[in-house]
């Protein structure tokens, strides 16, 4: 258990995954080391959101490896419940329960997944709304909410599950402009607390700042991968170059 | 009016035995539909083809018509059962309360099990996403993610399934139910007042469905109550 | 106990003769009750309340109290008033044949009324607009613009409404009628194998749902060319 630190905290090698017969990932290797914060990036389409969706197994790889704080993503429920009691996610949708308040949303899975008493789950929820800075929305049902709002219960709604790592399926896409950087905000908080991180965006501001690593896809594969630094200045691939002078402008 | 008082009792059991009917087919209507809906929803091709059997022929059979096949066949095949063990037996049958109960329950359950499937499919993907990725076992997910918002969704047409439910144990007195159509066949033969008896009837399951429309629309403001925005 | 499919293949013959009664009760219903509903959904949506509490009284009640009682009310309930027996349409209200016509007829009325008014109101405000727009009155707007839309609109519910009113004439075989039900009942009573008998007469039914969900269906086709690209 102790040289888990050591080995990579996400391994990929090699992962494929076929939506019938379309190739959404061909042959994707990635390795994340505890507390590495990488940022994904790529067209529409490029397979961001499904590789994602590999390592918490809301999609099943077809070839390949995953392997996830030293469990190996295979068929086995054991091992999926988990790797997904590691992993948290957030999502482009927010995906908050509408029936339930925002401290219910929070208190769910902690009383069904770990069975922690009503009391305490309330106690949890709210130390982390207060992280993410809405403590007094608790009581509200997500449709009086913002769209900031409601994207920050949801982030604060994965961290009561104490993940060691964080996956964010473009978590500012759906919002308007002026939310954007209040969840921005929170996110780069979380990356100083030592977070391991995977987060698709297209916030280059925070690519820059946070990022250990940026990825850049295309097609279904892994076209760049390099410290922000290196990734803006001197991208190797034209594709990358590309992608950068077009997302860069606006 | 006054011969209506003289049989106001026994419309009152009536009513009460309309009422027993009433929530015993409830449930089972709400267990058809749920158990419809999944296998119409599953991946095995033989729990489908079932299903849609079971809808099809339901909903395009009269509900008369499914009342004697339930009554009488069950009483057909409980008497032979009977006779196998003891050949003195006579007839044998169900309880006309629950074959009847039975019976209606699998008419609406038909319709129900649309209802169900349609709003199991109207629950976003994102939200078993979601609760799937928090670690919420299948089942955890199917009780307090999918069923909380699916019943929002199924309300409205099951009030109408409600009505249909009620309105259908008029069927009954056809078995022996004695129901209140029964209390005005039998008012009628003594006071030859079929009209004044058959009114009574229809000022009943007036109101019975009057109450069944008011629940549903306060259970909808209930149900929407987390939609309504702020202010 | 033993099934028979050979009793199934006999009585079935027999069974559709009831079929002529059914199929003649139920058009005649739909074609009266229907044009009922006509009337009843422009009282209705006629914004004239003494017009429009009428209709929506008559709607609630016919759609709140079972199609049974309605039936039995105009056949055994009408006779318990003298001056019905004398007068001149007794004729036609002994007869069960007209007296089921008569409920079925403002039964569906009922039921189509509101589905109707479904349809007018699912048409786009948008369309009367721009008809305002285009300088045509009140009348023609709704001929032209919002009447056809809302009967395409109305096509699947009236549909389930078609099938509801078949299922509905079972109820003629209570009032001494030999409809497919009817009939069946009689073989039954001889037979006594009510699953043969019954399932012989649900297939016959499910034969005539079968043929007007092919009705259906065709003239959604006809009034949803123009949604086609
Ligand atoms: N469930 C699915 N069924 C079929 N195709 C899918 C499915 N999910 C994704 N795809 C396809 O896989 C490709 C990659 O999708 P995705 O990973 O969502 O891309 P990105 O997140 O980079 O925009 C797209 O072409 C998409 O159409
Ligand atoms: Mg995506």
């Amino acid at each position: 258990m102790a040289d888990k630190t050591s080995a990579a905290m996400i391994q990929l090698d090699r992962v494929t995954k076929s939506f019938g017969s379309f190739q959404a990932l061909k042959g994707v290797d990635l390795a994340i080391e505890r507390g590495q914060k990488v940022v994904v990036c790529g067209p529409s389409g490029s397979g961001k959101s499904t590789m994602i969706r590999c390592i918490n197994r809301l999609e099943e790889h077809d070839g390949g490896r995953i392997v996830v704080n030293g469990i190996e993503l295979t068929t086995s429920v054991k091992d999926i419940d988990a790797v997904r009691r590691e992993v948290g996610m957030v999502f482009q949708q927010f995906n908050l329960f509408p029936h339930l308040t925002a401290a219910e949303n929070l208190m769910l899975a902690p009383r069904l997944v770990r069975k922690i008493p009503r009391k305490e789950a309330r106690e949890l929820a709210m130390h982390y709304l207060e992280r993410v800075h809405i403590p007094e929305q608790a009581d509200k049902y997500p449709a009086q909410l913002s769209g900031g709002q409601q994207q920050r219960v949801a982030i604060a709604r994965s961290l009561c599950m104490k993940p060691e790592i964080m996956l964010f399926d473009e978590p500012t896409s759906a919002l308007d402009p002026e939310m954007i950087k209040e969840v921005l905000d929170v996110m780069v908080e979380l990356a100083r607390d030592g977070m391991t991180m995977i987060v698709v965006t297209h916030e280059m501001g925070f690519a820059r700042s946070v990022a250990d690593v940026v990825v850049f896809m295309d097609n279904g594969e892994i076209v760049e991968q390099a410290p922000p630094q290196d990734f803006f200045h001197q991208a190797r691939s034209e594709r990358t170059k590309a992608f950068l002078s077009r997302i860069l402008t606006h | 009016m006054g011969v209506v008082v003289e049989w106001l009792n026994a419309f009152l059991w009536g009513a009460l035995v309309i009422l027993g009917v009433f929530f015993v087919a409830l449930v089972l209507t709400v267990v058809w539909g749920l158990i419809g809906a999944t296998a119409k929803l599953s991946n095995s091709t033989v729990a489908r083809g079932i299903a849609n059997a079971y809808t099809t022929a339901l909903r395009g059979t009269p509900e008369l018509l499914v009342l004697l096949i339930v009554y009488f066949g069950s009483a057909v095949t409980l008497t032979s059962l009977a006779k196998f063990v003891d050949p003195s037996v006579k007839f044998v049958h169900i309880p006309p309360f629950w074959a009847g109960s039975f019976a209606i329950s699998l008419i609406v359950g038909a319709y129900a099990t649309e209802t169900f499937r349609g709003a199991f499919l109207g629950v976003d993907r994102g939200q078993i996403e979601a609760a799937r990725s928090l670690g919420l076992s299948p089942f955890q997910t199917l009780f307090y993610v999918r069923l909380p918002q699916m019943w929002r969704l199924a309300l409205p047409a099951f009030g109408n399934h409600m009505n249909s439910l009620i309105k259908d144990t008029a069927l009954l007195s056809v078995i022996g139910v004695e129901e209140i159509m029964y209390t005005a066949d039998r008012a009628t033969t003594i006071t030859n007042k079929p009209f004044t008896m058959y009114l009574v009837v229809a000022i009943i399951y007036l109101a019975f469905v009057s109450v069944i429309i008011k629940t549903v629309a306060l259970l909808e403001i209930h149900a929407n109550r987390y939609l309504a925005r702020a202010r | 106990m033993n099934f028979e499919i050979s009793l199934i293949w006999e009585s079935l013959p027999k069974i559709a003769e009831g079929a002529e009664l059914t199929v003649r009760l139920h058009l005649l219903s739909l074609v009266f009750g229907t044009v009922l509903a006509l009337g009843l959904v422009l009282m209705r949506i006629s914004g004239i309340a003494i017009l429009s509490w009428p209709a929506f009284a008559y709607i609630y009640v016919f759609r709140g109290t079972p199609l049974l009682v309605q039936v039995f009310l105009i056949y055994y309930g009408l006779a318990q008033f003298e001056f019905i027996r004398a007068s001149p349409l007794w004729i036609i209200l002994r007869e069960p044949f007209w007296c089921a016509i008569i409920a079925f007829s403002l039964n569906v009325a009922a039921y189509t009324a509101e589905i109707l008014r479904g349809g007018i109101q699912g048409v786009d405000q948008g369309l009367h607009e721009a008809g305002r727009a285009l300088g045509l009155s009140t009348s023609q707007r709704f001929i032209h613009v919002t009447a056809p839309i809302a009967i395409r609109l109305s096509l699947p519910a009236y549909g389930n409404e078609m099938i509801s009113l078949m299922k509905g004439t079972a109820l003629v075989s209570l009032i001494t009628m030999y409809d497919i039900t009817g009939v069946a009942r009689t073989i039954m009573a001889r037979t006594f194998a009510p699953y043969e008998i019954f399932i012989s007469a649900a297939i016959v039914y499910l034969g005539l749902t079968w043929l007007i969900q092919r009705a259906i269906a065709h003239a959604e086709r006809r009034f949803s060319r123009y949604v086609r690209a």
